[in-house]
């Protein structure tokens, strides 16, 4: 008989206890799924609440005048828009996403009234080349436009109507729902850059890059966050003399450091608690196994069955609950962080997607802790003298 | 077949030293039929489990077809177990999530083949369980679970098949029949050592050797 065919039928016959160990492995890799799919899911969200209240690296043409700029929310003046590849290609700073603008207030007639809006056009986001990561901001398709919720009030626009900026017919692809922003979302309409570039003339102009969860230049130890921005600013003035960095600072590290922190407390303390939790209960199970099968594993060695082949019956068994385990488990973590995720993180629902690296990760990692879950049971029933077993009636 | 010079075997038990085995010899021939008999407690099932390879003497020297199987490594002590020694017990134990040929064929090892299945399943005509083979043992009356034992020990065709009361289960039919299915093995050339209380085996038996506190008082 086969060892697999041994081990088989043994599952069949006693399968409360492989559905046990089934059970644990199932929810601890569902869990580290899970959390690591979802938790994926909040550091987009949290990338994305940072930048919605407007607390990261923001890039405006140098000549800008700030009183002005926080004024009106916008440059007067323009860059342009190749700087965002230049801070893309840039070699001592990296951003995950980098958002360019071009944004000027306008005046739009609609049913015989005139009104100031702020006209922004969107730029696809740009990734360096083998970076691209799900998007963070609205394309928007040429042709259309997103607006503001005063402005929908007040203009009495629905979704589907037709809006004339500048003499050039935009279709009302969305009107969006009420931010209470001080940056002016609410009164705000939203375009393709190359349609607002197109309204204002202002061909391959921009006049804002947001720098969204950037890591920038190497922070020497102990170093001040005044000292970190003044040389980050020196930096890329170095590539781009013509612009002037700031950033809003105090919000979004609190942001980032909270984030740090869950990650290490699931890091180190949750992760391990729950695969400890699950490395014993598959350690008790198999002890359990071991008993019951005392007298087989006394035949087995009377039979002349090795302690190899005694304990291949057991690490074979651990190794098939690891490798259901994780398979399984990788179904049930990608499903709940698929169903739950979107209900959570609703900015970035889009962007929650099965991690097929983890699949590989649990394939590897389950077996191998169910395997040596079971190792200690396994050398008791290796080292149980059959003797003794054989002469009890 | 078998040759035990001066064995002895101690047990460490809490109120000391206990010998199980005391200064042993015997000397059993190829093709001979022995019984062992002996009050509990005499060191009868020492005795086989010893010359079974499962119970290393404290002292002498122990041969099984001139093979020293204490000086083996534990493997090759288990593979020349797989290949010489079968072994019947009272309690039969069989593997109860197996059905009987998977039982018999476990003797066969993991590297059994369809041979072994054909071989298997005529063990168990012959052995009157033709119609039982694919029923697990908890299916099975007593006579016929030591059948199924006797079948496993069968299988590899051992030269020498160590018994352990393989009848204290059974109806004095059902002892008769599993002896008769012994002394087979006998006349087919094997060696027969039977543990047991009872005279079941006695019509078998070419020797019987009385054991008391570990040694041989008569043969």
């Amino acid at each position: 008989m086969k060892t697999f065919g041994l081990i088989f039928k043994e599952i069949m016959h006693r399968k409360i206890n492989f559905l046990l160990g089934l059970l644990a492995v199932i929810l601890t890799v569902a869990f580290f799924v899970g959390s690591v799919t979802v938790g994926q899911a909040s550091h987009r969200e949290t990338v994305r609440l940072m930048r919605n209240m407007g607390m990261n690296l923001r890039i405006v043409p140098r000549q800008t005048d700030m009183t002005v700029f926080w004024d009106k929310r916008f440059s007067d003046y323009t860059m342009p828009e190749d700087h965002v590849k230049v801070l893309a290609h840039h070699k001592k700073f990296t951003a995950n996403h980098l958002l360019a603008t071009l944004t000027r207030k306008v005046t739009v007639s609609h049913n015989g009234k005139e009104f100031q809006v702020l006209l922004t056009g969107i730029a696809p986001e740009y990734f360096p080349p083998g970076k691209e990561k799900p998007s963070m901001s609205f394309e928007i398709e040429r042709g259309r436009v997103y607006v503001g919720y005063q402005l929908a009030q007040d203009m009495q626009l629905l979704r589907g109507e037709k809006l004339e900026i500048g003499g050039k017919q935009l279709l009302v692809e969305r009107c969006l729902a009420e931010t209470g922003t001080p940056e002016g979302d609410d009164i705000r309409i939203q375009c393709n850059i190359l349609d607002a570039q197109e309204i204002l003339g202002m061909p391959d102009q921009i006049n804002e890059i947001k720098a969204i969860d950037c890591m920038c230049l190497e922070v020497e130890s102990g170093e001040s966050r005044e000292v970190t921005v003044a040389r980050l600013r020196s930096e890329l003035q170095k590539a781009l003399p013509d612009i002037e960095v700031f950033q809003w600072q105090t919000l979004a590290q609190i942001r980032h450091d909270q984030r740090l922190m869950m990650q290490r407390y699931f890091a180190t303390l949750v992760l391990p608690s729950v695969v400890l939790v699950c490395v014993l209960w598959v350690g008790v199970l198999t002890m359990i196994n071991v008993r019951e099968r005392r007298q087989e594993i006394g035949i087995l060695r009377a039979l002349g069955y090795g302690g190899g082949k005694v304990a291949s019956l057991f690490l074979g068994k651990a190794l098939l609950i690891g490798l259901i385990g994780a398979g399984l488990g990788f179904l049930l973590g990608t499903e709940m962080a698929l169903t739950f995720g979107p209900q959570v993180f609703r900015e970035t629902a889009k962007g929650i997607k099965p991690l097929y690296d983890l699949l590989m990760w649990s394939l590897l990692a389950a077996p191998m802790c169910a395997s040596l879950a079971s190792f200690i049971p396994t050398m008791i029933a290796v080292a149980q003298d059959p003797a003794q077993t054989l002469r009890e009636e | 077949m078998v040759h035990l010079s001066k064995i002895s075997k101690i047990f460490q038990t809490r109120r000391g030293p206990v010998a199980a085995l005391d200064n042993l010899d015997l000397d059993i021939e190829p093709g001979e039929f022995v019984v062992i008999r002996g009050h509990s407690g005499s060191g009868k099932t020492t005795l086989l489990l010893a010359i079974g390879g499962m119970q290393r003497p404290s002292q002498g020297e122990l041969l099984i077809n001139g093979q020293d199987i204490y000086g083996l490594s534990p493997q090759q002590r288990s593979d020349f177990r797989a290949d010489n020694i079968g072994f019947v017990f009272q309690m039969f134990y069989l593997v109860p999530y197996l059905n009987l040929i998977d039982n018999v064929m476990l003797a066969t090892g993991t590297r059994s083949n369809h041979r072994d299945q054909v071989e298997a399943v005529e063990l168990l005509t012959r052995l009157k369980l033709g119609d039982r083979q694919h029923h697990r043992p908890a299916d099975l009356s007593a006579g016929e679970r030591q059948r199924a034992a006797i079948a496993r020990a069968l299988i590899n065709k051992p030269k020498l098949i160590l018994a352990d009361e393989p009848t204290g289960n059974l109806d004095p039919e059902n002892a008769a029949e599993a002896f008769g299915y012994l002394a087979d093995f006998q006349q087919a050339g094997g060696t027969v050592v039977v543990v047991t209380h009872g005279s079941a085996a006695d019509a078998h038996a070419d020797r019987i050797i009385h054991l008391d506190h570990g040694c041989i008082k008569s043969a």
